[in-house]
């Protein structure tokens, strides 16, 4: 069985998603405080988690930061900002998805919470390379002359989709809908903060980067400086 | 020139020493003239005097020396003559050059003429006796007086010149009367007329300089501080409340610095205590609708389950439960509306610009709007130049107006159909959305844009808007510096046309799509 922690300090909202969860076959771990977040998530490990932005105790954003130094787990932020500003934090602090409160359909939250669980690239398997970088899909590893790179699985997907078909320019739409599921949406602010995120941690310098190229004006793709 | 013309109208100070300048030019020129004449007329009667006072003197001294020779020889008579020529032409160091004439018009004495003794006409200088006034000659020749005119006369070997000719009858023994005539030449008297002159002249220069200068430092003093004082007002203007006037002494100007300075502090507080108010007020806007957003989740997701559940129910409950999602879906419509009226309203709303393809997106949005409708069944046609129109605008907020315009369509349309326009020009793109529904009153046009707005108050709301849409699209437009018009005309439905900048922030030239459509009848 998938165990969610759904952290949020309204009671009867976490009360009502723990319903619409264990309803679509989820067990759910509510945490309500910030600050015990990191006790619970030590204790009994979850397979995502869903984290509120505004908790007493510990602020969202620092949870985000403290389970991300310690797991690839994917996180889901919720929130009641809409603005770019909480957003954009939110994904730079490690998560990998938000939803804005109120949300359109409580089934639209269980289908990401089941796209961030499931393998998006079920069909890929083998070893993967982008110039020197080594992707092996089966084992989830990936490393750079030798070196091994920890990417969360979302970093891990994004890449995929890209290796997968080297050269392709994939439209930030695309990849939205290749790794997040989405149908369509415009924001495409997810996609330009984890092509930055993936680019920290496999660029050589992320400043020129070497294997997520932006094709202007398009969007991104996989390749090696001078390859097609 | 036209440069130092609007120098001159914009500059107070320019102004006050041009017109003190002019004004004391016609004063120095008017005292300048009066003073010169009052000189030269002094100057002239003096020269006159001096010279019919020594003509007088010559002609009784040649009177007395021809007298005295009466009756000598001729040799003698012509000694005399001579003599007195020399003596009346001899001039001193002060005076000016003389010349004599001296020519015979008749006998001397009553005891007969004897027109054939010796005539001693003569004249000095080579004067050309042609050039004297007739008159004066006629006047000597009757006169027993000096008789005297000012009067031009030529010189054989020099110039022309305007001298004084003083004369008198004078007889010489043995040989007739004469008329004798002194010649002043006025040169003296004109080298000190001229020097008069040119001192008046320099002087009033002088002191139209000294007045400009005098009125520049004056007008200095008064000016800077008025300089200063829109200097400062300037800063205002561009939201720098921190600047003062400078209050140093107790005159007028410092009644003017200290005013201007208490309206600054005034300003700056009242200015300080509204933005403190409206900042006050957004959060407050914005903190609402945050905070209703969570137990608007909660509801939301309660309501859904039992909706799910709705078969179960009795037929009641179930339509409760319809009832409860579709209301919850306009509150938070209604709510997402709030929220953005207040960021316009507190001016904080961001245009967040991307390049896309217009034309796909109203397709996009007509897919959208055409799926959630499911009373009615209308065709929206659209009608483009282009396949594609690239712009550069914030994506989220053209959605948004073109939802909002195609859901007021599709509400007024009355089941018939709608036509959409895409115009693109080099500089801007034009959408015009028209129904041919029941319109608008041309008088209602300007009030469409209204927030809570209805054209009729009386109809049913069909689709459950929130009554906010077409001012925010307004909203939205006038944010990428683009423009939304109405039209609408009673049985000819209504037409709105966004007319946006290619590239968001640029001005618009102007409307490629006319918000009266071409199939209106003209009124005139």
């Amino acid at each position: 069985m998938t165990l969610v922690m759904v952290v949020d300090d309204d009671q009867d909202l976490a009360e009502m998603l723990g319903i619409v969860l264990t309803g679509a076959g989820i067990d759910v771990d509510l945490v309500s405080r910030g600050d015990e977040v990191m006790e619970v998530f030590k204790n009994n490990p979850p397979d995502l988690v869903l984290l509120d932005v505004m908790l007493p105790g510990l602020d969202g954003i620092e949870v985000c930061k403290l389970i991300r130094a310690e797991s690839m787990v994917p996180i889901i932020m919720l929130s009641a900002k809409g603005d770019t500003h909480d957003v954009v934090l939110g994904l730079e602090a490690g998560a990998d998805d938000y939803m804005v409160k109120p949300f359109r359909h409580a089934s639209e939250l269980v289908a990401r919470i089941r796209t961030r669980l499931r393998r998006t690239n079920a069909d890929v398997s083998g070893l993967l390379t982008i110039g020197d970088l080594a992707i092996d899909v089966n084992a989830h590893e990936v490393s750079r002359g030798g070196r091994k790179i920890a990417l969360t699985r979302l970093e891990f997907d994004l890449l995929v989709a890209l290796a997968k078909e080297p050269g392709r320019v994939f439209s930030r739409d695309a990849l939205l809908g290749e790794v997040w599921g989405y149908r369509h949406s415009t924001d495409t602010r997810l996609v330009n903060v984890h092509v930055q995120r993936l680019r920290s941690k496999v660029e050589h310098n992320p400043e020129n980067p070497e294997i997520v190229m932006t094709v202007r004006g398009v969007g991104y793709k996989a390749g090696v400086m001078g390859g097609s | 020139m036209n440069r130092i013309v609007s120098k001159v109208k914009n500059s107070l100070a320019s102004k006050v020493i041009v017109s003190t300048v002019l004004l004391s030019l016609g004063v120095v020129w008017l005292t300048g003239s009066a003073l010169y004449s009052q000189l030269s007329d002094g100057v002239r009667q003096v020269n006159l005097e001096t010279s019919l006072a020594e003509a007088r003197s010559s002609f009784f001294n040649a009177q007395y020396q021809f007298l005295l020779v009466d009756g000598a020889n001729s040799s003698i008579i012509t000694r005399t003559v001579q003599e007195v020529v020399i003596s009346s032409t001899q001039v001193s160091l002060s005076q000016d050059r003389k010349s004599l004439f001296l020519s015979r018009f008749g006998p001397a004495f009553d005891n007969g003429p004897d027109i054939a003794a010796i005539d001693y006409t003569t004249s000095t200088d080579d004067l050309d006796v042609s050039s004297f006034p007739s008159d004066l000659r006629q006047r000597v020749k009757t006169s027993d007086l000096v008789e005297y005119e000012y009067a031009k006369v030529k010189f054989k070997n020099r110039e022309d010149a305007n001298v004084l000719i003083a004369g008198r009858r004078i007889a010489i023994p043995d040989s007739g009367n004469y008329e004798m005539y002194l010649v002043y030449s006025l040169t003296n008297q004109n080298t000190t007329l001229t020097l008069i002159k040119n001192s008046l002249f320099l002087t009033g220069l002088a002191l139209l300089f000294l007045i400009g200068l005098i009125t520049w430092l004056v007008t200095r003093q008064v000016v800077k501080p008025v300089r200063e004082a829109a200097r400062i007002a300037h800063q205002f203007t561009d939201g720098d409340f921190s600047q003062r006037m400078k209050v140093e002494s107790s005159d007028e100007l410092a009644t003017l610095g200290t005013a201007f300075n208490e309206m600054a502090l005034s300003l700056e507080s009242q200015i300080s205590r509204l933005e403190n108010l409206s900042r006050v007020q957004q959060r407050f806007v914005s903190d609402v609708s945050h905070e209703l957003r969570t137990p608007l989740t909660t509801l939301r997701m309660a309501s859904e389950v039992i909706y799910g559940q709705r078969q179960s129910f009795d037929p009641n409950i179930a339509r409760s439960s319809e009832l409860l999602v579709a209301q919850l879906d306009r509150f938070e419509r209604l709510l997402e509306d709030l929220l953005e009226v207040s960021r316009f309203d507190a001016e904080v709303a961001v245009l967040e610009p991307v390049e896309f393809d217009l034309v796909q997106l109203i397709e996009r949005c007509i897919d959208d709007v055409l799926a959630n409708e499911d009373s009615h069944i209308i065709s929206i046609n659209i009608d483009h130049e282009t396949e594609q129109a690239m712009i550069s605008a914030d994506l989220r907020r053209v959605e948004r107006i073109m939802r909002n315009l195609l859901s007021n369509a599709l509400d007024h349309a009355e089941g018939k159909p709608i036509d959409v326009t895409i115009v693109s020009t080099r500089t801007e793109v034009a959408v015009g959305v028209r129904d041919h529904g029941t319109g608008i009153e041309s008088s209602a046009l300007s009030r469409v844009f209204d927030r809570f707005w209805r054209a009729d108050p009386s109809r049913a709301r069909v689709r459950g808007g929130t009554g906010l849409g077409l001012s925010i699209a307004l909203e939205d437009a006038r944010l990428h510096n683009g423009e939304l018009d109405a039209w609408g005309s009673p049985g000819f439905g209504a037409h709105f046309v966004l007319t946006l900048p290619r590239i968001a922030g640029q001005q618009i030239g102007g409307r490629p799509i006319r918000p009266q459509p071409i199939d209106y009848p003209q009124t005139n």
